[in-house]
């Protein structure tokens, strides 16, 4: 296998009959799944999409969303996967640095899609909803199936978000996405058997390496547009699902949902947290519910996986994201440069054929991280000498919102732009459950109250980035260089 | 019986979102937006199972929307039909 086309091909002929995705009430086989891609790949052909184009995808996690990937693919374009979360002006954003030919969208998401993409060049096309611009096999354009598409194309283009500047494109090739499910799938041994379930959005770098991972092996993939925890249970018990990526808020609270009479989860093997470090409350709480200790995955979007928790002694270093998958080096580095002893603190840096080169036309970002083949992650780890990394410390100040990453930055200068506020601070703590959210520390201009800053962010940005705590103050106390004293207003 | 949950609310807006508020400010009718809840998907997951928990009830996130978290009042009247 050399581009990811051929993992489907290869799944489609092996799994002929084979669940591939369940949606809702749909259940879709390798061989129909691989014949929907095409019919797509066609359309897209017809809409004037060609090698080495870009196309958007907002659509929720969903049989769509999973048919759009491989046809963009298909026939050698590139996917851009956005957040349906995002609203215009973040979109704009997105699509002005990617600039695709065409934005694949659901019907609810087509205003929005059509603002954000006005004056792109970019068309939008519906293809989930009642009313759509495509539907399968009934679209009047001649099927192809061969595409010339080489290893070193790019396939995708995901956004690493950072404390300074705009988030940065980073762009995988086919190359290092074929790596990625190798060496994800030859350290985690799924087979064709395993039923894998999909509430993190697959357009993450963690859900999607699982989920090009399960399509390599011919699992069944169930897919949840959103996070609902009593589906989520009824699927688990329903389906016997044997494997599921999550990250920590969402094992928190599913391990504190209140369950009316006993279930049954026993199905399952694997259960994956990432994105946020896993608390040791969490860790047992969720395995007194559900009888399976959450294993801890490290990786990252310049990466994809780079470690997992399989350990036999979980209990024991629960704590730790275990070690490297199958291909991948990691190394910790000191700060004179040279690689420190085990168990002591240092820089995380990684090499791996699932890794890029760099960040997209971004030379000087690129020279900072991408250094002697390795990728510097700015993640602070130690590894133990049965080579076990542990992460100590993330020195990019984003905060982590269950999973996703929030700019503090961005979030700022959203609330100043209101007209009443004079200064604004946003920065993360932690909640009562021990969960990050976003807090604001405004000095108003006269009378503001946190309602008029709630409806002046709705819309504007991501509801996952408007801040969940306001505080106002009449200044923001700073230190003698003039840093914002941050301890003083969490 | 209503006073009760509307203490219970109280009790669990308290101790799991509001710590930070002065609890005389939490009356039954004041407007829960202007204290955060509801702002974010996470802080209203935390304050169904709370309230799951409290209640010993199921609720369905699908059933909660901005009006619904309006108040305190608004609250038990969703949990008081559950019961």
């Amino acid at each position: 296998m050399k581009v990811v086309p051929d993992l489907l091909r290869h799944s489609a002929k092996a799994y002929s009959e084979g669940i591939a995705v369940v949606d809702g009430q749909k259940r879709i086989t390798y061989g129909t799944l691989l014949s929907m891609v095409q019919d797509l790949s066609s359309f897209l052909v017809s809409k004037g999409v060609g090698h080495g184009d870009r196309v958007a995808i907002l659509l929720p996690n969903s049989l769509e969303f999973i048919t759009s990937f491989f046809s963009v693919l298909e026939i050698g374009a590139i996917s851009v996967p956005l957040n349906t979360a995002y609203r215009e002006t973040e979109l704009k954003y997105y699509i002005s640095n990617s600039s695709p030919r065409i934005i694949l969208t659901e019907e609810a998401l087509k205003p929005m899609a059509e603002k954000s993409a006005d004056k792109t060049g970019a068309s939008v096309a519906v293809i989930r909803g009642a009313i759509t611009d495509y539907s399968y096999c009934n679209h009047g354009v001649s099927r192809k199936t061969k595409y010339a598409v080489i290893p070193d194309d790019e396939a995708i283009y995901l956004y690493s978000t950072g404390s300074t500047g705009n988030p940065k494109c980073v762009a995988r090739t086919h190359l290092n996405l074929i790596a990625l499910a190798e060496n994800h799938t030859q350290t985690v041994g799924w087979t064709e058997d395993d039923r894998i379930l999909f509430v993190v959005p697959l357009l993450h770098t963690y859900a999607l390496g699982n989920f090009i991972s399960g399509i390599k092996v011919g699992a069944t993939l169930y897919v949840l547009s959103s996070f609902n925890r009593n589906r989520v249970i009824d699927l688990i018990e329903g389906e016997a699902i044997t494997i599921f990526p999550a990250v920590p808020f969402m094992l928190d609270v599913l391990a504190k949902t209140y369950l009316p009479k006993p279930r049954d989860f026993s199905s399952l093997k694997l259960v994956i947290s990432a994105g946020s470090p896993l608390s040791k409350e969490v860790f047992y709480r969720y395995h007194e519910k559900f009888g399976i200790y959450p294993r801890q995955l490290y990786g990252s979007t310049e990466t994809g996986v780079i470690a997992i928790n399989l350990s036999k002694d979980v209990e024991v270093n629960f704590d730790s994201v275990g070690r490297p998958v199958k291909n991948v080096e990691v190394k910790i580095v000191g700060t004179d440069g040279s690689v420190v002893g085990a168990g002591e603190e240092g820089e995380i840096a990684v090499k791996s054929r699932s890794m890029v080169s760099g960040y997209k036309n971004l030379p000087r970002e690129t020279m900072s991280v991408f250094r002697d083949g390795y990728y510097y992650t700015g993640d602070l780890g130690t590894m133990d000498r049965e080579g076990c990394i542990r992460i100590v410390g993330r020195q990019k100040m984003f905060i982590n919102i269950s999973g996703n990453k929030v700019n503090p930055r961005e979030v700022e200068n959203q609330i100043s732009g209101h007209s009443k506020v004079k200064e604004v601070v946003v920065f993360g703590v932690s909640d009562s459950e021990g969960n990050e959210v976003v807090k604001a520390v405004i000095v108003p201009k006269g009378d503001l109250t946190a309602k008029e800053i709630y409806e002046f962010c709705r819309g504007k940005i991501a509801n996952f980035k408007i801040p969940s705590k306001i505080a106002f103050r009449q200044t923001i106390p700073r230190g003698p260089t003039g840093k914002v004293a941050i301890e003083l207003l969490k | 019986m209503e006073e009760n949950i509307n203490r219970r609310i109280r009790k669990v807006l308290i101790e799991k979102m509001l710590s930070e508020v002065d609890p005389a400010e939490i009356k039954d009718d004041t407007p829960l937006i202007e204290l955060g809840v509801g702002a974010d998907s996470v802080a209203t997951l935390e304050l169904l199972v709370a309230l799951e928990s409290e209640f010993k009830i199921s609720i369905d996130e699908e059933d909660i929307n901005q009006n619904l978290l309006e108040n305190i009042d608004s609250i038990a009247e969703y949990i008081g039909k559950r019961l």
